[in-house]
This record gives C-alpha cells, sequence and structure tokens, in this order.
C-alpha cells in the first residue's frame, strides 16, 4: 500500500477518536451546568425548617416544603405499587410467550404507550378519574402508574429474555409447575435485572409534573388522605418558580435542588443494586 | 430375563408440521445404560425429551404413541409426576446460580416446597453428592454457590441434583459435550456406578463415548429407529448398513 | 479404574490361564513320550478342544475391545500383542497334540539309545522351559526374562540342525530302527517349531512393552 494513503488514513483515525471524545464531552457539561446551577441556588435553602414546614402565605418569611414532599413520595409510591406488579407480570408473560398475536400487540401497545406525552395522559386520568371520583393524589398516581408501566414491562421483558432457558428446563425436569419455575428460580435470578427496571422507571415519574396537574392538584397543606388533593414537588416548582414574591421562588429552588437530589441517589441506588445482586449465569 | 422399564410403541412426535420423531419402537431395560446416537437432526433429543414430556412444553410440539413406564402409560400420568420418576441432566450444566451447593442439591424439594426435616436434607444432600462422587471435594463449601466450580464438578452436580429425587430413570442430553476430556471420563466412569441404582438413557453425538460406557445402543437416522441392540454387536458387526455407515464415518 | 483398564485385565488373565493350559499340554506329552503313558496322550489329544475354545474367545474379546474402547498406544500394543500370542500358543497346543499322537500310534517304547544320541529329552525340557519363561515375562512384564528366552531358542536350533547327522550316523549302525528314527527327527523339527512359537510371543512381549520390533532381525545376526 502506498504510503501516503496509509499516513492519510491513520490521521483520518485520529480525527475521528477526537470527534468522539468531544461529542461525549459535549453530552455531559449540559448536566454539569445544570447541578452547577441548582446546587448553588438551591443548597442554600436546606434546613430542617425547609424540610418539615408547610409554605407560609406570601409575605411571611419562613416555610418549607413539607407537604410536597410528603405528597411526592406518598404519590410515588402508590403509583409503584399499582405499576410493578402489574408491569413485572405483563414482563413475565411476554418473554414467556414470543410468538402469538396477545404478545404481539401487547408489546407493540407497550411502546406505544412509552411515546404518550404525559400531558395527555394526565388529561386521560382527568377524564376517567377526576371527572367522576375529583382530584385526588390516587389519580394522580394512576397517572403515573400507567406512565411507569411499559419501562417496567419492557425491562422485565428484557432481563428474563437474556436469561438461558437451560434454567427454566432444569426446574421444570426436577417436577417443578410452571408458577415455581417463575418464583423460585427465573425472578431470583433475574432480581437485579427487574429491580433496575423499576428503579429507573421510578426515578423517571418522580418529575413528572403534567399529569399531576390534572389529578392531584396541589395543596397549601401537609395532607396525608390520598382520596383527596396533595402537593408536589414538581407542582410547588412549578408555581411557585415564576411567582414574583422572592420567598416562594428560594423555595422552589430548593425544591429543585431535593428532586434533583432525590432523582440522582435512585440511578445511584439503581448502579449499586445492580452490581451488589447480579447473578453470575 | 431383564425387565423393562420404559417401553414405546408407535411412538412419533412433531413440530407443527416437521415430523421428527417416527415410529420408535423400543424397550429400554431396566438399571442398564442405554446410548442414543445419531447424526444431527435425527430427532434423537426429541424422543429423549418426550420421555420426560418436556418436549409439550415447546409451543406447537405434539406427540402421538404409547409411551410407558413401569406398564403405566406416561402420557396419562400428570407430567409433574412423570418427572418426578424420570430425572434429566442437560448438555450444559445449569446448576441454579442464585442458590449454594447444598441448596442445589436438594432443589428439587426447597423449589418445590415440599417439607422435609432439616436432618433428613442432610442426610439427601450427602447421599446425592457421594453417589456423583463429589461429597469429598465439596463438604467443606456447601454453603458457597457453584460457581466456583469446575465444568466436570458443575454437571456432576446437576446429576447429583437429579438423583435428589430418588427417580428410576435418569436422562442424559449429551451430557459431556461441554466438558473438557478428563471431567468426560470422570462422568463416563459415574455412568457405570449410577446403573446399579438407576436406568440411564444417554443421547450422544460421541459415537466413542457411546461404544464406551453403554449396554444397548440405538441409532436413529432421520427420525427412525434403524437399529437397536447390544452395544458389542452395534460396534462390531451391525445389521443396517445405515448403521455401519454412520459408525464408519462414511457419512456424517 | 476406567472401564477399558478392567477389560484388559481380565483379558490378561485369559490369556494366562490359556498359557497355563498350553503348558500343561505339553509337559504331559513329555511325560507320555518319556513313560510311553498312551492313556496321559489320549487326555493331551482330548484337552485340545479345550485350548481351541479359548483361542476362539480371545480373538472375540480382543475384537470387542477394539471397537469398544478405540484403545491407543501402550493398551493398543498390547492388544495387538495379545492376538498374536493366542496364536503362537494355539500352535503350540496343536504342536503338544500331534506329539501325543505319536505316542498314541506307536507300537514299540522308543530306544532310550537313539533318544540319548539325538538329545531330544534335553530339547524337549528346553522348549517346556521357554515355554515357562514366556509365561512369567508376560505376567511379571519383564523384558530381561524375555529376552533370554532367544538364547535358549539358539540351544533348539542347534539340536535341530545336527539331527539330520546324528540319525544318519546313528542309523548306519542300527539299521532297524529306520522307522524310529523317522519318527524322531519328526519331533525334533515339532519341538524346534515349538522354541520358533516361544522366541515369536517374546518378540511379541518385547514389542508391547517397549515398542521395539525385534521381528526378522535375527537373519542379519
Amino acid at each position: 500500500m502506498e504510503i501516503r494513503s496509509v499516513k492519510y488514513r491513520i490521521g483520518k483515525n485520529y480525527g475521528f477518536k477526537a470527534l468522539v471524545m468531544i461529542f461525549a464531552f459535549a453530552c455531559v457539561i449540559p448536566l454539569l451546568f445544570i447541578l452547577f446551577f441548582i446546587v448553588s441556588k438551591g443548597i442554600t435553602q436546606i434546613n430542617w425548617h425547609f424540610l418539615t414546614k408547610v409554605p407560609k402565605p406570601v409575605g411571611e418569611p419562613g416555610g418549607g416544603i413539607a407537604n410536597a414532599l410528603v405528597g411526592s413520595i406518598l404519590i410515588v409510591v402508590i403509583a409503584a405499587v399499582i405499576a410493578i406488579p402489574i408491569g413485572i407480570l405483563g414482563g413475565i408473560y411476554l418473554s414467556e410467550n414470543r410468538k402469538g398475536r396477545l404478545p404481539y400487540w401487547s408489546r407493540i401497545c407497550t411502546d406505544v404507550l412509552q411515546g404518550v406525552p404525559s400531558i395527555v395522559i394526565g388529561i386521560v386520568a382527568y377524564f376517567w378519574i377526576v371527572k367522576p371520583f375529583g382530584f385526588s393524589a390516587l389519580s394522580g398516581s394512576i397517572a403515573l402508574a400507567i406512565m411507569m408501566l411499559p419501562i417496567v414491562v419492557r425491562s422485565t421483558e428484557e432481563t428474563l429474555k437474556l436469561l438461558p432457558s437451560s434454567l427454566q428446563e432444569a426446574g421444570f425436569a426436577l417436577g417443578m409447575p410452571f408458577h415455581r419455575v417463575i418464583f423460585k428460580i427465573i425472578i431470583p435470578v433475574g432480581t437485579s435485572g427487574i429491580l433496575s427496571g423499576v428503579m429507573l422507571a421510578v426515578a423517571r415519574i418522580s418529575g413528572e409534573t403534567a399529569p399531576l396537574l390534572f389529578t392531584a392538584l396541589g395543596n397549601n397543606y401537609l395532607s396525608w388522605n390520598i382520596f383527596g388533593t396533595m402537593h408536589s414537588l414538581p407542582k410547588l416548582i412549578y408555581d411557585y418558580s415564576t411567582s414574583a414574591y422572592d420567598e416562594w421562588k428560594n423555595l422552589a429552588w430548593g425544591a429543585s435542588f431535593v428532586l434533583l437530589l432525590w432523582v440522582l441517589l435512585l440511578n445511584l441506588l439503581t448502579k449499586l443494586i445492580t452490581r451488589k445482586w447480579k447473578v453470575q449465569l | 430375563m431383564e425387565s423393562t422399564i420404559i417401553k414405546s410403541r408407535n411412538f412419533n412426535a412433531s413440530f407443527g408440521t416437521n415430523h421428527v420423531v417416527k415410529n420408535v419402537n423400543i424397550d429400554i431395560p431396566r438399571n442398564k445404560v442405554i446410548a442414543v446416537m445419531g447424526p444431527s437432526g435425527c430427532g434423537k433429543t426429541t424422543y429423549l425429551r418426550c420421555i420426560n414430556r418436556l418436549h409439550e412444553l415447546i409451543p406447537g410440539a405434539t406427540s402421538s404413541g404409547e409411551m410407558t413406564i413401569n406398564d403405566e402409560n406416561i402420557y396419562q400420568m400428570h407430567p409433574i409426576f412423570v418427572r418426578l420418576k424420570i430425572g434429566m441432566v442437560f448438555q450444559r450444566p445449569n446448576p441454579f446460580p442464585n442458590l449454594s451447593i447444598y441448596d442445589n442439591v436438594i432443589a428439587g424439594y426447597k423449589l418445590n416446597g415440599i417439607k422435609v426435616p432439616k436432618a433428613e436434607r442432610d442426610r439427601i444432600v450427602e447421599f446425592s453428592l457421594t453417589r456423583v462422587a463429589l461429597w469429598n471435594e465439596v463438604k467443606d463449601s456447601l454453603n458457597k454457590k457453584g460457581s466456583f466450580l469446575s465444568g466436570g464438578q458443575q454437571q456432576r452436580l446437576c446429576i447429583a441434583r437429579a438423583v435428589a429425587m430418588e427417580p428410576e430413570v435418569l436422562l442424559f442430553d449429551e451430557p459431556t459435550s461441554a466438558l473438557d476430556p478428563i471431567s468426560t471420563s470422570t462422568v463416563e466412569e459415574l455412568f457405570h456406578e449410577l446403573k446399579t441404582n438407576y436406568t440411564l438413557i444417554i443421547v450422544t453425538h460421541n459415537m466413542q463415548q457411546a461404544a464406551r460406557v453403554s449396554d444397548k445402543t440405538a441409532f436413529f437416522y432421520l427420525g427412525e429407529l434403524v437399529e437397536y441392540d447390544e452395544t458389542k454387536i452395534m460396534f462390531t458387526n451391525p445389521k443396517d448398513s445405515r448403521t455401519q455407515n454412520y459408525i464408519t464415518g462414511r457419512f456424517s | 479404574m476406567a472401564q477399558i483398564e478392567t477389560e484388559l485385565q481380565l483379558l490378561k488373565a485369559e490369556v494366562v490361564n490359556m498359557w497355563t493350559l498350553v503348558h500343561s499340554q505339553l509337559n504331559k506329552a513329555r511325560l507320555a513320550f518319556l513313560n510311553f503313558d498312551k492313556d496321559l496322550a489320549r487326555e493331551v489329544v482330548l484337552k485340545e478342544k479345550r485350548v481351541n475354545g479359548y483361542e476362539l474367545k480371545i480373538d472375540r474379546d480382543c475384537e470387542n475391545i477394539f471397537a469398544l474402547f478405540c484403545p491407543v498406544a501402550i493398551d493398543l500394543r498390547f492388544l495387538l500383542a495379545a492376538l498374536k500370542i493366542n496364536s503362537n500358543l494355539e500352535r503350540i497346543g496343536d504342536i503338544a497334540e500331534g506329539i501325543a499322537k505319536y505316542v498314541i500310534d506307536a507300537e514299540v517304547s522308543f530306544s532310550q539309545q537313539l533318544l540319548d544320541v539325538a538329545r531330544i529329552l534335553p530339547m524337549y525340557e528346553e522348549s517346556v522351559r521357554m515355554l515357562e519363561d514366556t509365561q512369567e515375562a508376560f505376567e511379571k512384564e519383564d523384558t530381561i526374562l524375555a529376552r533370554g528366552v532367544f538364547k535358549k531358542d539358539e540351544f533348539l536350533d542347534e539340536i535341530n540342525r545336527a539331527s539330520h547327522k546324528v540319525l544318519e550316523r546313528h542309523l548306519k549302525d542300527h539299521p532297524d530302527d529306520t522307522a524310529q528314527a523317522l519318527w524322531t527327527l519328526s519331533t525334533i523339527r515339532k519341538l524346534e517349531r515349538v522354541g520358533d512359537q516361544s522366541k515369536n510371543i517374546a518378540e511379541e512381549i518385547i514389542f508391547y512393552l517397549e515398542a521395539k520390533v525385534l521381528k526378522h532381525r535375527n537373519k542379519f545376526v
């Protein structure tokens, strides 16, 4: 081969590598900016008072995000409780049945659902649940559960598909009925994958605002009643960040920081769980 | 006169329209090692999986004909009872990766929810591991997961797991094809000892293995049982020319 | 122990059994002939069937081991040696039967002078010892003992070579002994073949133990 063309190709290779690294770096930069911005603005707000008191009316100093924090936790937990069993069982069904009309259409519907805008889901929940039963945290949870579902189903299905079929066969050969094979063998071995899917889904919906606008609405007081309206961190940020009052704006920054921290911690937890519980096949 | 434990009469099996096992008639004698050999795609593995009714778990798989164990029709029994009498060991060693060695051996009881007192469990584990010549190697690491075991040891663990259920028949689907030669010969020596207590049916790609370990050999070709005879006769003077061609390597 | 080891050990025991039988046949034929004992000779003829039976069984066992176990290296050499030793022993058995038949057919006892002059008795004893040596060499896997057999065969060859002249001289002095002399010559030939068979056996033993082929080397010695 000609020396010149070889040199050109080597040079091109280096250029390409440099380009890839630049772009990779470029992906990290927005996150770094966001983190820096939120942390610097919000961290000053965090104190015990902030986390345990409800917002005061305008003009009065003090106040915190207690009701929004409690509300977010409750709504997310209930959404998870609804979505996880359905999602995991759905994922099991799809991994067991590769062919057939029902699995095929289920998969398509799941994928489409994943792409439905969150506000549309919120509106749908409004018409289905809020109209007949009124605004409630539960309706918000249901909307969020619908958003979680596709993620849990797909990640469960993918995890279980990766497990070798010999694992199942070994179970059947020992005389185990199908439900035991699933619950005693397949799920325990696939735990880390399923769990990471669940955690990612939870992280995803923790910050969703649009559905909650039409369902849980908001509540200025600390409430534990899931059948009534409830505040949430995204709602608080949405309301207060555009307000004219500085105290409320500061609350919004603090809340943003808390929400960001929550999502970061969930992602970190996912990584740790995956590493610790990963079963060496 | 040796007694027969498993009989097949006019047995057929298919995957949808693909007829892979054609009209098999065979008598498997008790406490012997039977090798089933043949080229790829000849139906030997499918036939084996019909014996413990694993074949029907595949969507679209069907079978017909008679298959009996101790003169009881296997296809009229509940599949779970069939599989408690007929254990199976697979090609790739597949101990349950999330369970310890101890739990792997009694997995058949534990995962099935069958309650067994601790003393009895310990006895079963020791007994099964001794039967597969693994007890001395692992008795101090029963609580560790099986991942540190070599391929041959893992396969013996799978055999112990099957043996723990006290079956009458053990099916082996190419049990040593994923193992190195030394592990292979350890497992082959095991067959010789196991046959005093169990009947062994071994599907193998490896003709020499069939010759070494079995008392009788069945040769499958294109779904049919071409020849079934004492191993000595099969390998010195087979009756069917197809058998002779296969054994001498005239066609794969 | 691997299956093939068990099978080879059984085969070895079979071959040793056959050896013992053939040795007793050869020895009995010698005693029958020494003492002109026709009853003993008849025993030898009857027992020949057992020798043939052993040969067939050992052949079949070797075939089975080849087919089932595909032996290599020392196992392969052992089997090849066993096959050949098997047929060598069977031929020795045949020769013993032949000698016994002579004793049965002979009308009068043999002239001691003729026997002494031909040195048939020491020849016979030496050939029996050669068979014993090869058996021990086989059982104990002793190649030195096996090599010792070659020298003994030379002794037998020497007697054989000399037998012509010796018997010619004897006949000049004792012309009536023609029949016996012919018979004596025949027996000497037979015993020389026994020696050759034992030598072949020794060569096979060395082949199996050392992978050295000593066949046909004598021609150049």
